[in-house]
């Protein structure tokens, strides 16, 4: 693995997600190990279905896992109450999800303060704050602007000023381009990934192999399990195995 | 999350979701408004039920009697000797019946009462002008009379009645004194109406006993022994025929008219109490039919950091601010539409203060309640149960 030597800002292992339907337990993720270090772009791709969201969910302490461990920036995360949970959201995690998740009464602006009002910081400062962020995704003209005023990839970018306001450590995108056309969505990715070279840390997940290139590492989820690919050439032979997910880009770009 | 912060977020949300925020203070005000117009409306029939009553006195009797023929009948001599019974002040038996009276063109159908002097203080129905019937009119059966202000007025207008002839069933009536205004009461009205000596109304109606006696209490603590003595003397003079007389004790009235009241003003309540409930069920709706909606908002503010206690003072003081701004718009309607019907009814109304605080304080609990229960089980959610919410 890479970087062993520093610190893991996320370090997962053997995690197992289950939900109970009924009498019925399924079983989503089937004891997934992974780690990811300070300044990574990793990319979680695999087909529909594969428990990608599931996994973001935890990671982003959105939902608990069943068992496992799972370590965010050294601390244990399993067993934390709901408002240690909240506080971790707040600080460490910054949310890119793929139907932007906007409260449509807010402006921009507001949305963007919405996590500072949280974290209980004074009205100046988060104002600041927000319109740095905002300036930081090209929207410094648009602070006034309600979701519904604006286009589904200024929406996603003020999604993303709203996740990089806190100045967390880590990005969590799950589907950030799912909700858009391929010319806006091209353009959230490559703010995705100046982000990345800013610092940023960043966990992308997608279903779309193209869109999993461009990160420095990708894994593959398939059926709960993940499995790390090196290197690009691999993820492309690993193509004809993904054949929903090939499916769907298709159905995308057609 | 600051607390100043909390109360900012509270009522930009409030403000910004203008037509839930309208529906849902609907509810609470049309709720709080009606119960107090409802009980308004009640409180001041009451009143004006027991105005009429206190102007009769409570310390007044009538006898009422109800037998035929000379045996089961009772003198003027006879009535007036009830007087003599200890505790008794005054008796006022009266002799009545409709007429027409005349004055040049004009003419007008009255109740005729046939009175003596005592009618003034058993009634406490004094004149304004002239004089009152004197015990010489009665005992020369004098054909003089009192006017009410109403009859007056229709026959007279402006001009001053005393002095003047009128005719009543065509024979000629001097008028000598113009009563004072008493308004309605449970009788009739007062004001429409000639008084005239009861000799001469005996006369005129050709009635031969006394068949209405109104006799006032000197002390109102020994009512019941006198309501007793008069009962024996009654009985005496009838041979022991009880089924000749009735004996009204004006307490006796007073308690089944209010007993009538009281009916009438708990079946005012329960539709003020169903119409709360009604109002309660709006809102309960509005607040449920958001609740998608509001998942969703609190599963986005979750991920974003806020707190279980931070989502729920949101939403109190959303809720708080809903039903309290709703409850004291629905006490001014309310008021104002209690002040309508008093117009409308020509009565008093009245709101008593409790009722106001039941309405306002069950509309807010509702409010409330109905306010934060989705919120309270939206914010137990995992954040990912609340954004999937749909
Ligand atoms: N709350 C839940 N209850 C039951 N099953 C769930 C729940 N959430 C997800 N799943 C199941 O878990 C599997 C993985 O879902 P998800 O993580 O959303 O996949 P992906 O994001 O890779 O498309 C799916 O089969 C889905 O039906
Ligand atoms: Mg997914």
């Amino acid at each position: 693995m890479i970087g062993t030597k520093q610190d893991a800002l996320i370090e997962i292992t053997q995690l197992v997600k289950q939900y109970v339907m009924g009498r019925e337990t399924v079983t989503v993720l089937k004891g997934v190990s992974l780690s990811v270090y300070p300044g990574d772009f990793v990319a979680i791709v695999g087909p529909s279905g594969s428990g990608k969201s599931t996994m973001m969910n935890v990671i982003g302490c959105l939902d608990t896992p069943t068992d496992g461990s799972y370590k965010l920036d050294g601390t244990e995360v399993r067993g934390l109450s709901d408002n240690k949970l909240a506080d971790i959201r707040n600080k460490k995690i910054g949310f890119i999800f793929q139907g932007f998740h906007l409260l449509p009464k807010l402006t921009a602006l507001e949305n963007c303060e919405l996590p500072l009002i949280y974290r209980g910081l004074p009205a100046k400062q988060r104002r600041e704050m927000a319109m740095t962020a905002l300036e930081q995704v090209g929207l410094g003209e648009r602070v006034h602007h309600r979701p519904s005023e604006l286009s589904g990839g200024q929406q996603q970018r003020v999604a993303i000023a709203r996740a990089l306001a806190t100045n967390p450590p880590i990005l969590l995108a799950d589907e950030p381009t799912g909700a858009l056309d391929m010319k806006t969505g091209q353009e959230v990715l490559s703010l995705i990934e100046e982000l990345n070279r800013k610092g940023h840390t960043i966990v992308l997940i997608t279903h779309d192999m193209d869109v999993a290139k461009r990160a420095g590492r990708t894994v593959v989820m398939r059926d709960g399990e993940l499995t790390e690919t090196v290197g690009r050439r691999e993820t492309h032979e690993a193509q004809p195995r993904l054949p929903d997910g090939v499916q769907e880009r298709l159905v995308e770009q057609a | 999350m600051k607390l100043s912060q909390g109360f900012r977020m509270a009522f930009k949300s409030v403000w910004s979701n203008k037509l839930r925020t309208a529906l849902s203070m609907l509810g609470i005000l049309i709720g709080v408004a009606t119960v107090i117009a409802l009980v308004g409306m009640g409180q001041g029939s009451k009143n004006q039920v027991e105005q009429q009553v206190a102007s009769l006195g409570t310390n007044s009797l009538s006898v009422t009697i109800t037998g035929r023929g000379t045996a089961t009948s009772l003198s003027l001599e006879d009535a007036l000797a009830l007087a003599d019974i200890s505790n008794i002040e005054a008796v006022a038996p009266t002799v009545s019946g409709n007429a027409t009276v005349k004055y040049e063109k004009t003419s007008t159908d009255v109740t005729v009462e046939g009175i003596t002097g005592h009618y003034e203080t058993v009634n406490d129905f004094s004149v304004q002008s002239g004089r009152y019937i004197a015990p010489v009119d009665v005992r020369n059966t004098q054909k003089v009379a009192l006017i009410g202000v109403d009859t007056a007025t229709e026959l007279f207008g402006s001009d001053d009645p005393v002095g003047e002839v009128i005719a009543v069933n065509g024979s000629r009536f001097t008028i000598v004194g113009l009563l004072e205004s008493k308004g309605s009461s449970l009788t009739g009205s007062n004001d429409e109406k000639i008084l005239i000596p009861i000799t001469t109304a005996q006369k005129m109606f050709d009635s031969v006993g006394v068949r209405s006696i109104s006799i006032k209490v000197e002390d109102l603590d020994r009512m019941d022994q006198t309501v007793a003595a008069l009962e024996a003397s009654l009985l005496e003079t009838f041979r022991g025929d009880d089924s000749s007389y009735r004996v009204f004790n004006q307490e006796d009235a007073v308690e089944t008219l209010n007993s009538v009241n009281e009916t009438m003003n708990t079946m005012l309540l329960y539709v003020a109490a169903i119409t709360l409930v009604v109002g309660g069920i709006g809102v309960m709706n509005i607040m449920l039919v958001s609740v998608t909606e509001r998942t969703r908002e609190i599963g986005i503010r979750k991920s974003l950091g806020a707190k279980r206690r931070d989502i729920l003072f949101q939403f109190l003081v959303e809720a708080v601010v809903i039903s309290g701004i709703g409850g004291a718009l629905g006490i001014g309607a309310g008021f104002l539409g209690s002040e309508a019907i008093g117009i409308a009814n020509g009565t008093d109304t009245s709101v008593p203060p409790q009722t106001v605080a039941i309405a306002f304080v069950f509309s807010a609990v509702v409010g409330v309640v109905f306010g934060i229960f989705p919120a309270n089980k939206a914010s137990r959610l995992k954040p990912v149960d609340a954004l999937r919410h749909d």
